[in-house]
């Protein structure tokens, strides 16, 4: 094979994708950080240096901070949800009976619809007048009236936790469902053979075993969360009086309602390196496998 | 006491099920019905199957012109992004070079980037371009953010693939290029088609990039159509079409997922695990 000929096939193969990628993802995220700097208002209008005065701005904009106040109620709430139900949904379906099998599959169904059917189906579910929530609660005897979930600024962040749980936990049982399946069948058998059955074992045994698909689990968690827009935008707009407004759902606001080129780049960057510093955090609370300390101590 | 446990995990799992698949059936239920119905009794059956329900959304309420878009964008950025993709992955697979690493790292890089930090430049990109508004501008973006995601798992299987066939193939005269389409492609076939249904049920959901890139009503994809349908007055009085237009957008996903559903949670494993 002439040195050339390979030469030539290797760009000519890689450059489509490489000429894409590079105008349409590298170039505007050098740009979405080079905005943050400038006042600039609508694209016929002047931009401004200001330097970092978009940042300073945004850590004292009181409508950012409720978006983080939201964030991290939303990764709380999210977070504990799924790491109790997630892992026990995980175990119960671990088995090959047509039963387990069947949840496999459906499990997943809310992650594949799109965001935006899940938003309007919750719309729906959670009207006040006709939807299922309250049906259902009457039918029980709970006797919620007329009640507006999302219109009610005390129960509107909590209903759309409760949406984005209904949305996610698929894809975090599938991860700890493929960490149980890793786990040797031998350590699993032993663990019953000395008499550790059902949550003992799992306690015992099985959770300690799967300590990396905890952190993979924990980081995407804060990048799930830290992302909502579709949900937010078409249940609720924020309302009632941002109760649920989001990071993305302010940042679409400057930037698309408000024609704040330059405001809402800063509030993108910052939305970023809070997700990193979150990630960053994820990391050091997941960083030592208990089961290897070796690893930690030989270096 | 062991069979107390076992009823009472199967009658969780029970439970847990039906949260799921309660809602999407009231969908599907509540899209024969009229929109008295609807109202008045959630939970009852319709009384006569209202199929007209469906051919109003279809036609009246434009979802058949939305679906028809959104079958144009994905389809024509799988045709783009598949060949790029297997292309670009092939050389990092079979052909390293100086820097290919860093390249390739590049690439794998925009897993990690999340599409919000671009937006603004991207729309203000394509606006310089003319290319907001047109079905061309939203398949250009689709293929270039799902490059990373495409080339990262079709760089495993090209991986995969012994070099002996490649060898063969050049030994008996055939050019680097002949011997990709020729024999390497076509060895690829089954992680082709994953990666393409994968990116497929994606596009077909998206609604953030396109809710920034298409504004105008003709160009509007599915999810931007359902979206508008349910937040608007115009069509808050006839329910009953509103759920047949959510059943046309989430069937075909359903069926689809149905039926490669194990393939689909090992390309989603591989990505979230590795990547």
């Amino acid at each position: 094979m002439k040195r050339t000929e390979r030469t030539r096939f290797i760009i000519t193969f890689l450059a489509p994708a490489v000429l894409t990628y590079a105008i349409f993802v590298i170039l505007p995220l050098i740009q979405a950080f080079g905005f943050s700097v400038y006042r600039w208002k609508g694209i016929s209008s002047q931009r401004k240096w200001v330097g970092l005065q978009n940042y300073t701005n945004a850590l004292s904009d009181p409508a950012f901070r409720v978006t983080i106040t939201n964030t991290f109620y939303l990764l709380i709430v999210v977070g504990i949800a799924v790491f109790i139900f997630a892992p026990a949904v995980a175990t119960a379906t671990t088995g090959k009976g047509p039963f387990a099998k069947f949840i496999r599959g459906v499990y997943l169904f809310p992650q594949v619809i799109s965001m935006v059917v899940v938003a309007i189906l919750w719309m729906f579910l959670l009207n006040p007048n006709y939807g299922l929530v309250n049906a259902t609660l009457q039918l029980v005897g709970i006797n919620v009236k007329q009640k507006s979930w999302l219109g009610d600024p005390s129960t509107a962040l909590p209903s759309v936790a409760v949406v984005f749980i209904w949305y996610a936990l698929g894809f975090y049982i599938m991860l700890f469902g493929a960490a149980l399946q890793s786990v040797p069948e031998e350590v699993k058998e032993a663990a019953e053979l000395d008499g550790a059955s059902g949550f003992k074992k799992f306690i015992k045994v099985l959770w300690p075993m799967i300590w990396s698909i905890k952190r993979v689990a924990a980081t995407y968690i804060v990048i799930n969360v830290v992302n909502i827009f579709a949900l937010v935008f078409l249940l609720t707009k924020g309302a009632p009086d941002r109760a649920t407004e989001v990071p993305l759902t302010y940042l679409y606001e400057q930037a698309f309602g408000n024609s704040q080129f330059g405001y809402s780049s800063a509030l993108a960057v910052l939305v970023f390196v809070m997700a990193l510093m979150l990630s960053g955090i994820v990391m050091l609370i997941f960083r030592r496998d208990p089961m290897e300390p070796q690893r930690g101590s030989g270096r | 006491m062991k069979a107390i446990q076992k009823f009472a995990v199967t009658a969780a799992m029970v439970l847990f099920i039906a949260t799921v698949i309660v809602p999407l059936l009231w969908v599907v239920v509540s899209s024969f019905k009229s929109s008295q119905e609807v109202f008045e009794s959630p939970w009852a059956l319709p009384a006569v199957m209202k199929w007209s329900n469906y051919s109003k959304a279809w036609g009246e309420a434009g979802i058949g012109r939305y679906a028809f878009n959104s079958l144009v964008v994905t389809v024509g950025a799988l045709l783009i992004l598949i060949p790029m993709s297997a292309m670009a992955a092939y050389v990092f697979a079979k052909f390293p070079f100086k820097g290919s690493k860093f390249l390739f790292g590049t690439f794998l890089g925009g897993m990690m980037f999340p599409n919000f930090l671009v937006i603004l430049p991207l729309f203000l990109l394509l606006n310089s371009m003319g290319l907001t508004d047109t079905k061309l501008g939203l398949i250009i973006v689709y293929v270039a953010y799902s490059l990373s995601f495409t080339i990262f798992v079709l760089t495993g299987f090209f991986h995969s693939i012994p070099n002996e066939l490649a060898e063969a193939a050049t030994m008996d005269g055939c050019t680097l290029n002949m011997t990709f389409w020729k024999v390497m492609l076509p060895l690829a076939k089954p992680g082709l088609i994953v990666v393409g249904i994968f990116n497929a049920i994606g596009l077909w959901n998206e609604y953030g990039l396109a809710k920034v890139l298409m504004s105008e009503e003709p160009n509007k994809t599915l999810p931007l159509g359902i979206a508008h349908l349910a937040t608007t007055q115009q069509f808050q009085s006839d329910w009953g079409a509103l759920f047949a237009g959510l059943v046309i957008v989430m069937l075909p996903v359903l069926i689809v997922y149905w039926f490669f559903r194990d393939k689909i949670h090992e390309t989603m494993l591989a990505g979230a695990v590795k990547g």
